[in-house]
């Protein structure tokens, strides 16, 4: 239960660090943090990105 | 008891969902973009894909328009969103959030602002345990426990430069 004036903190780890995972975008080089299934460059948009 | 719930999105408009004291507005991506989404300490940098849903929250209610604008500032303009650390004092002063996903959680029992993560929104407790996902031209909204109200918004937001002739 829960109020929409004090929503009850649960600690879901600390949610700013190490949630996401390193990639480097194989068309334009740029290396970035990625969330999600479907990681996408910031840059050109390109999707053909490696995990390093 | 929780039911499913499927209401027609076959437009571009929003659709607003209300409950007892507070509401949703949710809007399905129509073209690809990357969703920046800034951390005191890091960028981090998440897919959202045609038919992914962006969905603003307000926990406490109050008016549609600045829901409307967050909203269209993040699927139109692909602005970046912030992730607050999670003791930030602004969490508090926080009154619509957002998240863009494939599928979105409601959830009650996480402060405001303060997860990156985009599969999980804050909301008022009526809207707790919801999944939301577009299905085809349908919205399913999942484990709906509460009598709710769906609306479609037609908004166009129009803006007329006029030059100024003369600087005195």
């Amino acid at each position: 239960m829960c109020s929409a004036g004090g929503p009850i903190e649960i600690d879901l780890n600390d949610p700013l660090k190490g949630r996401g995972k390193k990639y480097r975008c194989n068309d334009c080089g740029q290396t970035f943090t990625g969330l999600g299934k479907h990681p996408m460059c910031p840059s050109c948009q390109s999707e053909n990105v490696t995990e390093i | 008891m929780p039911r499913t719930i499927r209401i027609p999105f076959t437009g571009g408009d929003p659709v607003l969902i209300r409950g007892r004291s507070s509401f949703l507005l949710v809007a399905r991506a129509t073209e690809k973009f990357p969703l920046i989404i800034e951390t005191d300490t890091e960028e981090l940098v998440q897919g959202v894909y045609p038919n992914d849903l962006i969905v603003v929250s307000a926990p406490e209610g109050g008016e549609v328009v600045p829901a409307l604008y967050l909203l269209e500032m993040v699927a139109t303009h692909h602005l970046p969103v912030i992730a607050l650390g999670k003791s930030h004092p602004a969490s508090r002063r926080i009154s619509y959030v957002v998240s863009a996903a494939e599928k979105i959680e409601m959830r009650c029992d996480i402060r405001r602002g303060t997860h990156p993560e985009q599969h999980l929104l804050c909301t008022a407790d009526e809207f707790a345990g919801m999944i939301l996902f577009a299905n085809e031209n349908n919205l399913v909204i999942e484990n709906c426990r509460e009598e709710i109200s769906v609306s479609q918004l037609v908004w166009e937001l129009s803006i007329t430069e006029v030059q100024q002739k003369s600087f005195d």
